[in-house]
């Protein structure tokens, strides 16, 4: 099981976390991922940077929040007993993480291995506190860092990619016999380290990518991710009122839903999951009582229904370019990928007129005008493209669910709903997924449009 | 090409007297010139950068039992870490005791020299048995080799056959006998009607037989070696403890007899289909290509177009491993120019 930053934010929530360990300790043999306390990570992001600039005053007041932030809770979670060693500990961190952060303003300089190397003190200082509360329920832990874990990468700092098969012989060698002891490992997530040693972080889906590796290579029953929401939902609650909980969906859905927004596993965190065919449940930590969502390689249909939920992904805007000359000229569409790809914007949907006179594209509010920008510089001119127009105020829904691949009218359905209520369709995903319908809409009609989607599939009511 | 060798026993002074003996026969034909720069045993180790005295550590290890008595450089205790990344050398040949268990210590020496940037060339199928997939990774990883040829078939080259002979040329199944120890004894069953304990102690005086038989009769063996074809020739990312394993050790008089009478004989067979992978004693027809006799090995390849192509040879010996050895080593100076 992971327990994410939210859930380990403070003393009380730590406290909690390890009652919930010890609430299914006695029928389960549990491996323990701990992530960064809170926005740690963030702030390690900062400090950083500050210390790098060399502005130290704001460095070393943002370096002793942290220091404090990890002691108090030490002192806090810890039974008496367990509290002088883990204090030593901690301590031993603080002053390490101090002098680390001296060498970056020293030398006015964070590469990529040093910035690794710093940021893997949010979850060295939290995995220790979290084994220690856990130890002062009365169970058996052993705090290990990924290393100690036996999870090792590559040499991409920032983003490094597991070596998956050795990691996996690893964790087996090293996990097994503290298991056969009953004692329960902790281990930080998020990080890893070269085959030589230095520390890496995993990048991208950070400590989920840990407890999946981990699922992975001990073939565990279950993969459970302890976050702040009851699991994955219908749709979003303050938008649709009867929105509900999934209590299953696949890894193919899981994917279209943490795509569009969902909170959910990074798709690179669940893929060793997936592979192995090992179940991933989302669940609240402040509700173990909750079974939360399974996400499992189990197509399962939704009480007969094929649509499973419905998401809207909010401030997009829509980028149209338009030229006659674009009719039968080859290459046009990649002329204006190239252009967006070279100044960085991620290009989230695309649709291109059935006369070719158009393609227009969805990107992010915050990109539009860099993407106009750079549409204009590259194409207008050349006969091709006569107009680069914007529009600012979008939304997608996206619905997604396994079923509807095989089954007509879908499609029919979900724009029919919308149709009824005078929604204007602005543009449909060209290409989309077995597993979902997108399309965009006004920013203002987009919760009508999830709204009468969810109606529509019956999304409330109970399977 | 500077070489570390780990294990000196039967194998690897079998290396050091071919590398001795051919030495102007290797520079001629492959422009390949080995210096073995350490030699470690369980005992001990001796070093030196520009080369060992092969002929003079032979004389040592045979006089006093291991090369830590080597004049000059030498350790009194074995400590491999040291030897792998504290020595000038390109390769680190590794031909310690199979270990089934846990690999060790050639799991640990494998990926030691692999995280340290040296080639290997292993004959101990220990460490791939358990961990092919990892070491594959980490050597792909570390851009270092990973050869592995003596350990199948010793000498005779059942690995490079199927990934160098036949491609282009889907591999449905593998099977064989893959263990000339309980071939050996199998084949004395059948012949001279011999017990089982009587065949075995036969075999342990040619020499054949281990003091300790376990990982032939067993099957641990032959199921390292099906390990590592399945992973090397089909691909597939297996380790021992998922193989069905029956070995001989149980077996009666009577089982053979009765396969006799219908002109079959028992054989351990290895086995890689689809979906299984299987060590286990099978009655073969005698006239089947792979139903061969005495300590020989056979290992039929069933592809797509071709039906079963078999391959015999033997498929052990010192000086056989050892061939394989120098092959996986030319095989490394080619490409490398080392
Ligand atoms: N013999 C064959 O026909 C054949 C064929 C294919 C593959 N193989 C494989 O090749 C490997 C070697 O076989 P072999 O017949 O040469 O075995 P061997 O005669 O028993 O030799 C093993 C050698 O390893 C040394 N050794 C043991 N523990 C060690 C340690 N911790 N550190 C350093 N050296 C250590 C031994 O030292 P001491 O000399 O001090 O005892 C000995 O020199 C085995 O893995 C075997 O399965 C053998």
């Amino acid at each position: 099981m992971k327990f994410g930053g939210s859930s380990l934010a403070n003393a009380a929530k730590i406290r909690n976390a390890a009652r919930v360990v010890e609430r299914f300790s006695p029928e389960n043999r549990i491996v323990v991922v701990a992530s960064a306390m809170d926005d740690t990570t963030d702030r390690l992001v900062e400090l950083g940077e500050l210390a790098r600039r060399g502005e130290s005053a704001r460095a070393s007041k943002i370096l002793s929040r942290i220091q404090k932030l990890h002691t108090k809770t030490a002192q806090a979670t810890s039974s008496r007993k367990e509290s002088k060693e883990l204090l030593d500990r901690i301590d031993r961190l603080n002053k390490e993480l101090e002098k680390t952060v001296q060498g970056i303003s020293h030398l006015r300089e964070l590469t990529p291995r040093s910035r690794d190397y710093l940021l893997s003190f949010g979850e060295r200082l939290s995995t220790p506190i979290l084994a220690a509360a856990i130890r002062s329920l009365g169970l058996k832990t052993q705090a290990l860092t990924g290393a100690e874990a036996g999870i090792s990468s590559d040499e991409r700092f920032g983003e490094a990619n597991p070596l998956a098969e050795v990691s996996y012989h690893e964790m087996r060698r090293r996990l097994d016999p503290i298991l056969a002891r009953n004692e329960i490992p902790v281990v930080t997530g998020f990080i890893a380290a070269t085959v030589e040693g230095s520390i890496t972080t995993l990048g991208r889906g950070g400590s989920d990518y840990t407890a999946s590796l981990l699922g992975a290579a001990l073939n565990t029953n279950e993969i459970w991710i302890w976050t702040d929401v009851d699991g994955l939902m219908t749709a979003d609650p303050k938008i649709v009122k009867d929105a509900r909980v999934l209590a299953k969906v696949s890894f193919g859905e899981a994917l279209e839903l943490s795509y569009f927004g969902a909170k959910m596993m990074h798709p690179r965190a669940m893929q060793p999951a997936a592979q192995r065919k090992i179940p991933v449940r989302i669940r609240n930590s402040s509700k173990p009582s909750l079974e939360g969502t399974l996400v499992s390689s189990a197509e399962t249909p939704n009480g007969g229904r094929v649509v499973k939920a419905v998401s809207i992904i909010r401030s997009v805007g829509i980028v149209t370019v338009s030229g006659t000359g674009m009719i039968g000229s080859p290459g046009a569409a990649a002329k204006v990928f190239t252009a967006l790809g070279s100044s960085n914007v991620n290009v989230m949907m695309i649709s291109q007129g059935s006369s070719e006179a158009t393609i227009s594209c969805v990107v992010a509010r915050k990109d539009v005008d860099n993407a106009v920008r750079a549409l204009q510089l590259a194409l207008l001119g050349q006969g091709l493209v006569d107009n680069v127009v914007a529009e600012r105020d979008a939304c997608i829904i996206a619905v997604v669910g396994s079923g509807m691949k095989g089954t007509p009218g879908v499609a029919a359905r979900i724009f029919g709903a919308v149709a009824r209520k005078k929604i204007n369709v602005r543009i449909v995903a060209q290409g989309s997924s077995e597993y979902n319908v997108s399309f965009v809409v006004s920013e203002r009609e987009g919760p009508e449009a999830v709204r009468v989607i969810h109606d529509e599939f019956q999304l409330g009511r109970k399977p | 090409m500077r070489i570390v060798l780990i294990g000196f026993g039967t194998v690897g002074q079998s290396l050091a007297r071919i590398l001795t003996n051919d030495r102007d026969w290797l520079v001629k034909n492959y422009g390949f010139e080995p210096q073995v720069t350490a030699i470690a045993d369980s005992r001990g180790s001796c070093r030196d950068d520009n080369g060992l005295k092969l002929d003079l550590a032979l004389k040592v290890k045979e006089k006093y039992g291991s090369v830590q008595k080597y004049p000059g450089n030498s350790e009194r205790k074995t400590n491999t870490h040291q030897i792998i990344s504290g020595t000038e050398a390109e390769v680190v040949i590794e031909t310690t005791p199979s270990n089934f268990e846990n690999g060790e210590p050639g799991l640990s020496n494998i990926k030691e020299s692999l995280s340290a940037r040296r080639h290997v060339v292993t004959a101990n199928k220990g460490p791939l048995a358990l961990a092919m997939p990892a070491l594959l990774e980490l050597a792909n990883h570390t851009r270092m080799q990973l050869r592995f040829s003596a350990t199948v078939g010793a000498g005779t080259p059942f690995l490079n056959f199927a990934s160098k002979c036949l491609p282009g040329e889907k591999i449905l199944g593998i099977h064989g006998i893959l263990n000339g120890t309980t071939n050996y004894i199998l084949t004395r069953m059948d012949e001279a009607s011999l017990s089982y304990q009587k065949a075995l102690a036969e075999a342990q005086e040619k020499g054949y037989a281990e003091k300790n038989p376990d990982n032939d009769v067993k099957g641990l063996d032959t199921a390292a070696k099906i390990v590592i074809i399945a992973n090397w020739v089909l691909k597939r990312r297996i380790s021992i403890n998922e193989l069905e394993i029956t070995g001989i050790q149980n077996l009666g008089p009577k089982r053979i007899l009765t396969a006799k009478k219908s002109g079959a004989r028992i054989k351990l067979m290895g086995r890689l289909t689809d979906s299984r992978a299987t060590v286990k004693p099978e009655e073969v027809p005698a006239d089947n290509p792979v139903c061969v006799p005495g300590n020989l090995n056979a290992v039929a390849f069933s592809t797509e177009h071709i039906g079963d192509v078999t391959l015999i040879g033997r498929g052990a010996g010192g000086e056989e491993t050892a061939s394989a050895i120098i092959r996986d080593l030319v095989d490394i100076r080619s490409e490398y120019s080392i």
